[in-house]
């Protein structure tokens, strides 16, 4: 907890165009290009609808080669992408969508009871980290929820469509999105010694600041921490491709991406040693700033 | 709406089991409406508030607790980080750092935590800021203190 920097309330005018002098860039300024900033952001709804890859090209058609090169590969191996939007909490509304999609087309009763045992020991993580039940807990209901309704064959169940609109309410994807930000700074606390060089890479402070400042709050963007710490506290391999102007001077573009794979041993279909057989059934596209969802073919 | 309402409830039910834990707040629900919460909170020993009694009130949004409530500062207090007038008070986690991880008394333990260690680097109130940064800490104290004796300590006979 700190106080925060730009509450000083005079600023100075907004208006005289004095590049030289910051102190003219007042409260209002800033809070002006935030909201214009949000605003763009809210074009897109939370989850968007699926589009093909070539939807991809099409934004970098006067960009960079590299990309645009890039995406002829991804083109190859994935069929469509899914864009959500930018509003900082990107990450987890993709992986949200993405497993929930899951479990509604593979009908994985074995995942959803092994998934709910983790969501316990989050639970009780977060209880022995000395968080009071009700702040988190009507977080978690909401997403247990969730996981039931994308099973069918009872009275709650709801369609893929559904599953669309859900993940478009505020009140329910904002929900979820917070429900896996409480799992996610309840795991990165619970091995704080494991992250910690991680997260002194990226900020200033201890562990507990960081989980205070980076991870609980909404619209905070997601990095390798946290993506780590939630595939390990749910036990879901996630894999993550990049779309970057990276390139190899050994010429020949490729695509790179990075398997998160959960430590935890008790992954279905994993023997002990061996972590190459883990296919990830989520797939995020990074561009730097931004996570979708991609679909392999 | 009902989600919020749900999650007050809640705090509320918390704040009755636990009136004995935190003798230095006393946080209070409105009769009539759930989203208005005033609190009393006590000055932090060996501060300027010390001995005074500050009242903060809480106006709760109806997307709490995705949202901060908005704290203000009823008791006219002189602080950096406390706006002289309006009472607006600038922390952090009632701006961008706020998650439902807080409740209205964890709210209240920031804000004596905030009286305790001010922040003159990003003053709502210049003047007390100002004598902090120019390391005139006597000169803050001491207005500091006049005006708790003024606004927030019973006043005597």
């Amino acid at each position: 907890m700190q106080n925060q920097e730009g509450c000083d309330g005079g600023g100075g005018g907004a208006t005289s165009c004095e590049f030289e002098d910051w102190g003219s860039f007042g409260d209002e300024a800033i809070i002006q290009q935030k909201s214009e900033i949000s605003d763009e952001a809210q074009k897109i709804p939370f989850v968007a609808d699926k589009e093909p890859i070539s939807a991809l090209a099409a934004e970098y058609q006067s960009g960079s080669p590299i990309l645009l090169e890039k995406i002829k590969i991804l083109g190859e191996q994935y069929a469509a992408i899914r864009r959500t939007r930018g509003d900082g909490n990107c990450f987890f509304r993709s992986f949200m969508f993405s497993y929930l999609e899951h479990i509604l087309n593979s009908q994985d009763q074995a995942e959803v009871d092994r998934i709910k045992a983790k969501v316990e020991e989050c639970r009780k993580t977060l209880q022995s980290l000395g968080y009071t039940d009700f702040t988190f807990e009507d977080f978690f209901a909401l997403f247990l929820e969730q996981l039931d309704s994308v099973l069918q064959g009872s009275e709650s169940s709801i369609s893929h469509d559904e599953l669309i609109i859900r993940s478009r309410d505020q009140s329910i994807s904002d929900y979820v999105v917070m429900f896996f930000r409480f799992v996610t700074t309840g795991e990165i606390r619970k091995r704080s010694e494991f992250f910690e060089p991680f997260v002194m890479g990226l900020s200033n402070g201890t562990v507990e600041q960081f989980c205070k400042s980076a991870v609980e709050p909404m619209g905070e963007e997601s990095d390798h921490v946290h993506i780590t710490a939630l595939s390990d506290a749910l036990g879901v391999p996630i894999r993550v491709v990049y779309l970057d102007r990276s390139s190899c001077d050994t010429g020949g573009v490729s695509v790179n991406h990075h398997d998160f794979i959960p430590t935890t041993s008790d992954l279905p279909n994993s023997i002990s040693g061996s972590t190459q057989s883990i296919q990830p059934y989520i797939t995020l596209l990074y561009r730097p700033g931004h996570y979708d969802i991609l679909y392999p073919k | 709406m009902q989600a919020s309402r749900a999650r007050l409830f809640k705090e509320y039910k918390e704040v009755q089991r636990e009136k004995t834990a935190d003798p230095d707040i006393q946080l209070v629900c409105d009769d009539s409406n759930i989203f208005k919460w005033t609190a009393l909170i006590k000055g932090p020993s060996e501060t300027p508030f010390e001995g005074g009694v500050f009242q903060l009130a809480f106006a709760v949004p109806e997307q709490y607790p995705l949202q901060p409530p908005q704290v203000r500062f009823l008791t006219k207090i002189f602080h950096p980080n406390v706006h002289f007038k309006t009472g607006e008070i600038c922390l952090d986690i009632l701006k961008n750092a706020w998650s439902p991880a807080w409740t209205l008394q964890s709210v209240c333990r920031a804000i004596i935590a905030l009286m305790a260690h001010p922040e003159p680097d990003s003053p709502l109130n210049c003047d007390s800021g100002n004598l902090l940064r120019s390391g005139d800490t006597r000169g803050y104290q001491s207005m500091a203190r006049m005006y708790t004796r003024l606004a927030a300590m019973p006043k005597k006979g």
